[in-house]
């Protein structure tokens, strides 16, 4: 992805951030992690939390490739490095939620199959992909989550709608873990393909 | 390549400019001379935007106060000029000024919003006629979270309605009991039902307190009714069991017994007489009631969809004190509080996971009653509080499981019931007050930033 779809996705998490501070349960509670990827995995907004938060510039890639193993590889570090668990003295996170956009296809594939197990393992509360472009490719992410979308162009407005959806997913998903261990999404938009 | 273009476009204004005003200059002149005068001109300000290299100013937070670091004389544009003399545009519509002597933008906001604020300023080298720019950047102001919260009331067409809030008083023997069980914001911001709920029972002819407390879970469909369910009858068995003659009796001695030595032997024989045949079965029967009721639904449901936690305590005075027993699944939190020698006694363990909101089920059944000792007891000579409470108050008010044993939380516990708090409710606890659940109630309200669960509270006192 180059160009305008960047700026779009920048204008997309934007419309998240403000949308989340419209929640209020989301404005104390929601911390939010931004990590780009080509070849190599680039965190351009470390875990912050909602009210200090602010959406930087997306640089344009500069390399080709889709390293998605690496990424999600440093997605698992981030993890273990940034989320609290539970102990006696202190008090735990809420499970993450991840959403990944990419366009499904990963070119370090051996990376990729020893990372999809490691992620799996990292109790996120949901993981959600999101496929760009037509003819999407499924069967790699689908090696890590059954929640798949998919957007045939990644113009501003899909963007858009994508994000309104993210935050109401993340308004959910904050609150209600417990008993069914299993976290409700809402309905995706009428602009994305639900892949099943 | 485009700074010449930028030079260009500078030289295209002056030039416009330059003829106003010197024609500007001979209007003035004429005007003393002339009998005829042209109207004088307002002379035309052009503008350009130039970026300005700046880090962005922290995010505010309505009608809380705000102040940023901020100096005009070391900025820079992106081009490298330095600025003069600047203006902001929109910062006073939201509350806020900047002070060059202080240099600092400061002020109370008054408007939450992505705000876009302007800044027009002249470079160093500005003299008249030469373009006045412009940078615009955004300013992040949060809402207040606390005007953010509806308050919609729970259809009361839904399977299984319960009131949103919910309390009751109990006068009765040597100590009363108040209940109080409000819906928390989170729910109500939605119209989703409260979970929580609790009961009462003080049974004049044996001289038992009953008090439970469950919290369904917020994810589970029916947990509401699964709560409601799991209170009353723990409540009834508990009743029921403790004015059956074989049960009473055979109790009150081992309370004795155990009383005079607390021996091995007569530490198991209460535990087994209290555990079977009271407590265990109580909260077993409860979660038999639960599973009833989900297979009996037309299109019948998993028990799960009923998901709740319990906490059940009875209590009876006798002549060498007061004995306490409790059964507890789940998060939340029972002690009894003796201000007097600065101690407390937490009866049970809270069953907590790695992440937040994670905890056990009295619906999970079988496993429930195998996997740890739940019954817990304890004698004591006397007590200012036996406290009941489900996670929306344990959270905010003590955290963490190891806070829980902390004397100095449960110190600050009963001095926030006593009106020690920023809304300044107050419970009063003397001994004929009836309105102390109301009171209780109103003191659910409180306030702590991030905690908006339902709430829900007995205390025997």
């Amino acid at each position: 992805m180059r160009g305008e779809p960047i700026e779009a996705i920048r204008v997309g998490l934007e419309t998240l951030v403000a949308s989340l501070r419209q929640d209020p349960f989301a404005l104390e509670n929601a911390w939010l992690s931004v990590i780009t990827f080509n070849r190599t995995p680039q965190p351009i907004l470390p875990l912050t939390e909602l009210e200090t938060l602010q959406i930087p510039a997306i640089p344009q890639p500069e390399a080709a490739g889709t390293h998605l193993g690496e990424a999600l590889e440093f997605v698992c570090k981030k993890v273990d490095a940034e989320v609290t668990l539970s102990s006696p003295e202190r008090k735990g996170d809420w499970m993450p939620l991840l959403f990944v956009m990419c366009n499904g296809k990963v070119s370090d594939t051996q990376l990729f199959s020893q990372t999809v197990p490691l992620l799996k393992r990292k109790h996120f509360g949901k993981i959600v992909a999101c496929l760009v472009g037509h003819h999407p490719v499924t069967e790699n992410v689908r090696q890590f989550t059954d929640n798949i979308l998919s957007m045939d162009t990644a113009d501003s407005s899909t963007i858009k709608t994508f994000f309104e959806w993210v935050s109401t997913s993340v308004s959910v998903g904050n609150r209600s873990i417990g008993a069914t261990d299993e976290l409700v999404l809402p309905p995706p938009p009428a602009e994305m393909n639900a892949i099943i | 390549m485009e700074e010449n273009k930028e030079q260009e476009i500078q030289k295209e204004v002056s030039a416009e400019e330059t003829p106003q005003a010197e024609k500007g200059e001979t209007t003035d002149s004429q005007s003393e001379n002339s009998q005829q005068p042209e109207e004088p001109k307002m002379p035309e300000i052009t503008y350009q935007t130039l970026a300005i290299l700046m880090k962005n100013l922290p995010n505010g937070k309505v009608k809380k106060e705000y102040e940023a670091e901020f100096d005009v004389a070391t900025l820079k544009t992106e081009k490298g000029n330095s600025i003069a003399s600047a203006e902001f545009e929109g910062l006073q519509a939201v509350g806020l000024d900047y002070f060059p002597e202080e240099k600092k933008i400061k002020g109370i906001p008054t408007a939450a919003g992505d705000h876009k604020i302007t800044i027009r300023y002249k470079l160093g080298d500005w003299t008249d006629g030469k373009p006045v720019l412009l940078y615009t950047f955004t300013l992040i102001i949060n809402p207040d979270p606390r005007v953010l919260w509806n308050n919609t009331p729970t259809p009361e067409t839904i399977e299984y309605y319960k009131p949103d809030s919910d309390k009751a008083f109990v006068q009765a023997g040597d100590k009363n009991m108040a209940a109080a069980s409000q819906r928390g914001r989170s729910h109500a911001h939605e119209g989703n039902s409260r979970d929580d709920d609790f009961a009462l029972h003080f049974d004049t002819k044996t001289d038992w307190y009953a008090l439970v407390v469950a919290d369904g879970a917020g994810s589970a469909k029916f947990s509401r009714e699964g709560a409601r369910i799991a209170c009353q009858t723990a409540k009834e068995i508990c009743e029921a069991q403790l004015s059956k003659d074989g049960i009473a009796e055979v109790l009150d001695l081992a309370i004795a017994e155990y009383h005079k030595d607390d021996s091995d032997k007569n530490r198991i024989e209460l535990y087994q007489s209290l555990h079977s045949e009271v407590l265990a079965k109580a909260a077993w029967s409860a979660f038999e009631n639960i599973v009833k009721e989900a297979q009996a639904k037309v299109e019948p449901v998993k028990q799960k969809e009923y998901a709740t936690t319990l906490i059940l305590s009875i209590a009876k005075k006798f002549e060498f004190g007061w004995f306490v027993g409790a059964w507890w699944v789940g998060d939340g939190g029972i002690g009894i509080y003796q201000k007097e020698n600065n101690q407390v006694e937490i009866l049970g363990e809270p069953d907590g996971g790695e992440f937040a909101g994670q905890t056990r089920f009295l619906t999970m059944g079988e496993e429930i009653f195998k996997d740890r000792q739940r019954t817990y007891f304890k004698i004591v000579k006397d007590f200012t509080a036996l406290v009941l409470m489900t996670d929306g108050i344990t959270d905010p008010k003590f955290e963490t499981d190891a806070n829980l044993k902390r004397i100095e939380k449960w110190n600050a516990l009963w001095e926030d019931l006593n009106g020690a708090n920023e809304d300044g409710v107050k419970v009063d606890f003397t001994d004929d007050n009836a309105q102390a659940a109301d009171q209780l109630l109103r003191w659910l309200d409180f306030w702590s930033k991030g905690n908006h669960d339902d709430r829900t509270i007995a205390i025997l006192y």
